[in-house]
């Protein structure tokens, strides 16, 4: 499903990504791990597209369409879904407009149908229930006075009603507390566990993996993947620190 | 031991007043008649050696001043001034002497004493018979430190002069720089200032030097002589630092009622001036007789990349005060800042704020101003923060905050944005206060008087701007704060 | 017409250009049909003007009258609105009759119409102005609002082309309360000037909108809100966005008298820069002389934020869309205090669009 070769990228000049390659199946978890600094978020912003992170040089493929070619909505209506570290506040704009505006956005690139505003609130109601947010907070602003597990829920919220093929969590579990933890686990498993997604997780604990069961285990350092392994890499980081493997 | 220090302080003090730091060296007992025309300004020209260029420079300035009108968009309620009415070149005689502290104003004594301001230092300020040798000797300090100061300057390499000396000493710098950043036209005071300007100063550090001094120590005996058209030039070259101290705060009192002083600052590449103001003109009495008129124009040009400006200025003197520090933020990333307390208390009006020009990429600044009104004053921030089409990734905060003491006083908020280009990012907040009775009462309860009461909220209200003063200057700062608001309250 | 205006060396027109107006003050109408009938929002007493000219055939006065109106002006625009125009007098306690709504159709040249509101204690009323067609149209309403009478006021500004001046005096009385929402979203150059006096105790005023400007277009705007009695209320809340290169100025100024204690005055004016040329310019002004008094401003001027927009896009939302939806919540804060739903949703669809036709 994503292909990625020797892939380099920068920031203001300073290369991060260092020959990076990677592959992911459909019916596939991977969790990339990593000390601070080594490239994790600077992976997802790649992939997702963001402005400012340049790409130097390799090649990323999303079922075999050039994906470094298209721009950030265009790779999001190819179905995938970037989750934020840290997800944005949007003042005046409500969850519910921004959802219907970004869902119908997808369709009609897909050339499907439009969702009416009753389809689209019965989705929204069901998707927010299932992660323990109220309709009154998808009435809010876009993130505006939601706290750092409200904001991560309401990230996978709208992962279940955007239902992507593959999505790119960044850090999804920092600042959850175990139950938070808990949910935000089982959205994923829920939304995601498929034989036609994939799912890469970034992380820097192996705390969601207990949630979230990995079928591969990859250690990014200084921008490159140094080892790829099954579950049991996660724990063996836990136990040892990333300095061992890194090394 | 004794007698050999005297001895030396004496020497130095005799030196000082040679004309080694010029700014006592003109000082003659001889003055132009009153009034302004050509003749006059020839005549400064000449009192001072000046060379051709010089003297043309004032002619031209004297010439544009005379098509000019006063500027009248300021919140000032400005007495129509008789320009012909007064002296151009005098002799500083400006104080009348006194046979001893007795005979001072005994407000005045009060003041100088709450300041700390030790007894011989006060015979100095006050002008009283004999001080000069006394004070000199017992500023032992102080006038050894300055030579000492002096040596090291020279060490470094930094030019630091009356700016008379300097026109005859590097008139190369001086013609490089006299009126760049202010040129003569930029305003009426600025125009009359460039016409007759008595003396000033003039620092020039040079490539990659960081001042090893804070260049004020020794001011606050010269500051009573510096006279009323003050010209300031300080350039600093790439990559060196200085910090610039100028004011009092000792109350000053002075006759000449017109005071129209021109500081111009340059920063090239990588430099840094910090330049602190502590003003405290005599501000006129309770009924608003008597006073200073300060018309000041203060410009910086951040001309080098990552050349930083920094203005912080404490206004508690003078009737009126019209005084815009600026910043002409042409370097790339450079940076301006201004920080300001204004307090006016009784009659005084007082206009002031700053200018952010923000001409270069990824230029930044922040105002922050603290107004304080009480009595029957009125206190007008008025600011500008442009952004020119060019000018990337432009960024301004600017924090206002206006403090009444009374329903009888007023204070205003006069900012202007300007911005032509999107990259920008420009925030302004505004607020006004006063002092609630819960909080004064709290102090109290605490064992406050009143006064104390109101001039440790007052402290706490400037807090941020009081402390980017120099460290002895902010206690000092302080204190003055809470003696200009005194019987504001109850 | 002697036409005297005053130039960008007087303080409050510094960020004028009214250089195109002796031109307008010299031409003539082109005359010609203009369908109305998307305009009004209603079905209340409703005025049509044309050029200047009550249309009577599409005009329902109802509570309104037409004819000489009693209010002047010294101001430079505002003066020269004289003669024939509209009359809204209610009784003390009366409720107009429904929305009441007028709209002026101009085909060129230049059209003065003066304006008088008087409510008298008690009273309601809400008002809606709609502006549309070409040419210099300038207005002058003079407005009192008597102890405890609330007016609502929302104004279109919506020419093609040409100039639209308005000028808005008030006085409101004990408790009286005075809602104007503006959006300026056509294409013609406008100004705004209004002078709200809160003559009695514990009175409020709300004035602000959206100036959305394109081209070369200016929006200008000039309030003052004064305080002379004590316990007043007043909130200025503006939105301006320049695009292409357009200039939007926003000039607005709290005075609190002297024992106007207890005042409450905010503003908030937000200017957003759409592209490089475009220029925005604040000036939120303070002047006060009572302490006891709650007076704050913000002013911000910026770009959209490029970490919300590049969030929106990895939803899916085309960068286009994107833009329009968070100008759209940027502005809608400004017109959020239009009362009546339909005039709310009325503007709102105007504004947006104008955001559509930005993307």
């Amino acid at each position: 499903m994503l292909r990625i070769e020797d892939l380099h990228a920068e920031v203001d000049g300073k290369p991060i990504l260092k020959g990076l390659t990677l592959a992911l199946n459909a019916g596939e978890i991977h969790a990339i791990m990593g000390p601070n600094g080594a490239g994790k978020s600077t992976l997802a912003y790649v992939l997702g597209g963001r402005p400012g992170y340049e790409v130097t040089g390799g090649a990323v493929t999303f079922n075999g369409e050039d994906l470094l070619a298209m721009e950030p909505h265009e790779r999001a209506a190819a179905g995938l879904f970037l989750g934020f570290q840290y997800p944005v506040e949007i003042p005046g704009v409500s969850n519910v407009q921004f959802l219907r505006t970004a869902l119908n956005a997808q369709r009609r690139q897909r050339g499907e149908e439009e969702l009416s505003g009753a389809e689209f609130l019965k989705l929204a109601r069901t998707q927010a229930d299932a992660l323990g947010l109220s309709m009154d907070m998808l009435k809010r602003p876009v993130n505006v006075g939601f706290s750092g597990g409200e904001k991560k829920r309401n990230e996978m919220v709208q992962m279940g009603i955007i239902d992507p093929k593959l999505a790119i969590l960044d850090e999804t579990d920092s600042g959850l507390d175990i139950d938070a933890l808990r949910t935000v686990g089982e959205g994923i498993n829920r939304i995601m566990r498929t034989p036609d997604k994939a799912v890469l997780l970034i992380t820097h604990y192996q705390r969601l993996l207990d949630y979230v069961r990995p079928d591969f285990v990859h250690v990014l350092a200084a921008g490159r993947i140094v080892r790829s392994g099954g579950p049991e890499l996660a724990h063996e980081l836990e136990r040892e620190g990333y300095g061992a493997i890194a090394a | 031991m004794t007698d050999v220090r005297n001895r030396e302080a004496f020497e130095a003090a005799e030196e000082a007043a040679k004309y080694k730091w010029g700014f006592t060296s003109e000082i003659e007992q001889e003055f132009a008649p009153k009034g302004l025309n050509e003749d006059i300004v020839r005549f400064i020209s000449a009192k001072k050696g000046e060379p051709e260029w010089m003297l043309e420079w004032r002619l031209k300035a004297y010439r544009l001043w005379q098509t000019m009108q006063s500027p009248d968009w300021a919140k000032l309620d400005v007495p129509p001034i008789d320009y012909q009415d007064a002296y151009y070149y005098a002799a500083p005689k400006a104080k009348p002497t006194l046979a001893s502290l007795d005979e001072l104003d005994p407000e005045i004594r009060r003041t100088y004493e709450k300041l700390g301001i030790p007894i011989e230092e006060q015979k100095v300020l006050a002008g009283v018979e004999g001080a000069r040798k006394v004070a000199v000797d017992a500023v032992f300090d102080s006038v050894s430190v300055a030579t000492t100061f002096r040596e090291e300057l020279k060490k470094a390499g930094v030019i630091f002069l009356s700016i008379s000396e300097a026109i005859r000493e590097y008139p190369d710098l001086v013609k490089k720089w006299l009126g760049k950043v202010v040129p003569t036209q930029d305003n009426y005071f600025a125009a009359l200032n460039s016409a007759v300007f008595s003396d000033g100063t003039f620092v020039y550090v040079p490539e990659g030097v960081r001042c090893p001094m804070e260049l004020s120590t020794y001011f606050r005996i010269n500051a009573a002589n510096t006279g009323q058209f003050e010209r300031t030039l300080i350039v600093a070259d790439k990559g060196s630092y200085v910090s610039y101290l100028e004011g009092c705060t000792a109350p000053q009192r002075d006759e000449n009622q017109l005071h129209a002083a021109v500081v111009e600052l340059v920063a090239l590449d990588d430099a840094e001036i910090k330049y602190s103001t502590v003003q405290n003109w005599y501000p006129g009495d309770e009924q608003g007789r008597g006073g200073i008129y300060n018309f000041v124009t203060k410009r910086a040009l951040c001309q080098g990349r990552n050349s930083k400006v920094s203005w912080t200025q404490v206004e508690t003197g003078s009737a009126i005060t019209w005084k815009y520090p600026s910043c002409v933020l042409a370097g790339e990333n450079s940076v301006g800042e201004f920080y300001s307390v204004a307090v006016t208390n009784n009659r005084q009006q007082a206009d002031t704020g700053t200018k952010m020009i923000h001409l270069g990429k990824g230029s930044r600044s922040t105002i922050v101003s603290k107004g304080i009104s009480a009595g029957r004053s009125n206190n007008t921030y008025r600011g500008l923060v442009r952004v020119g089409p060019t000018a990337e990734n432009v960024r301004n905060f600017t924090q206002c905050d206006s403090l009444l003491l009374g329903d009888q006083c007023g204070a205003h908020t006069v900012p202007y944005i300007e911005v032509k280009n999107p990259s920008a990012t420009i925030e302004h907040e505004a607020t006004t206060s006063k002092i609630s009775d819960d909080q004064l009462f709290y102090a109290m309860a605490r064992g406050l008087d009143q006064e104390q009461a109101v001039a440790l909220i007052v402290n706490g209200f400037a807090k941020e701007v009081l402390q980017q003063l120099p460290m002895e200057f902010a206690v000092e700062a302080q204190k003055l704060l809470g003696i200009s608001l005194e019987g504001s309250v109850g | 017409m002697n036409l005297t205006l005053p130039s960008t060396r007087e303080e409050a027109w510094r960020w004028s250009d009214l250089s195109g107006l002796p031109a307008l003050a010299e031409a003539e109408p082109q005359g010609g049909v203009i369908d109305t009938s998307d305009l009004w929002i209603g079905d209340g007493p409703r005025l049509l003007f044309v050029d200047g000219r009550l249309d009577n055939a599409l005009s329902e006065p109802g509570d309104l009258i037409v004819g000489s109106v009693a209010a002047q002006s010294g101001h430079p625009l505002g003066r020269l609105a004289t003669g024939e125009g509209w009359t809204l007098d209610l009784a003390s306690n009366v409720a107009a009759s429904g929305l009441i709504e007028i709209v002026h159709v101009a085909t060129g040249g230049a059209n003065h119409v003066p304006g008088y509101i008087r409510l008298g204690e008690g009273a309601q009323a809400s008002i809606v102005e709609t502006f549309v067609g070409d040419g210099w149209t300038n207005r002058l309403t003079a407005i009192a609002i008597g102890p405890e009478a609330r007016l609502m006021r929302a104004i279109r500004l919506m020419q093609d082309t040409g100039f639209g001046s308005i000028r808005e005096e008030s006085e409101i009385l004990n408790g009286g309360s005075l809602v104007t929402t503006i959006l300026g979203a056509g294409a013609a150059g406008t100004r705004i000037d209004a002078e709200i006096l809160l003559a009695g105790h514990g009175a409020y005023a709300e004035f602000g909108g959206a100036l959305l400007a394109r081209g070369t277009q200016r929006h200008d705007a000039a309030v003052v809100v004064r305080h002379a009695a004590e316990g007043g209320t007043s909130r200025q809340i503006w939105r301006a966005v320049a695009d292409d290169r357009a200039t939007a100025s926003l000039a607005a100024r709290v005075e609190v008298a002297r024992g106007a204690q207890k005042t409450d005055g905010e503003q908030s004016l937000r200017g957003l820069l759409l592209k490089r040329a475009a220029t925005i310019n604040l000036k939120p002004e303070l002047e006060i002389f009572a302490d006891d008094v709650k007076c704050a401003h913000g002013a911000t001027v910026g770009e959209l934020d490029a970490r919300a927009l590049f969030y929106l896009e990895s939803r899916g939302v085309p960068p286009v869309e994107a833009k329009a939806l968070l100008t759209r919540a940027f502005v809608a804060d400004a017109l959020e205090r239009i009362g009546e739903e339909a005039v709310h949703d009325a503007f709102l669809r105007d504004a947006d669009t104008w955001l559509g036709a930005a993307a």
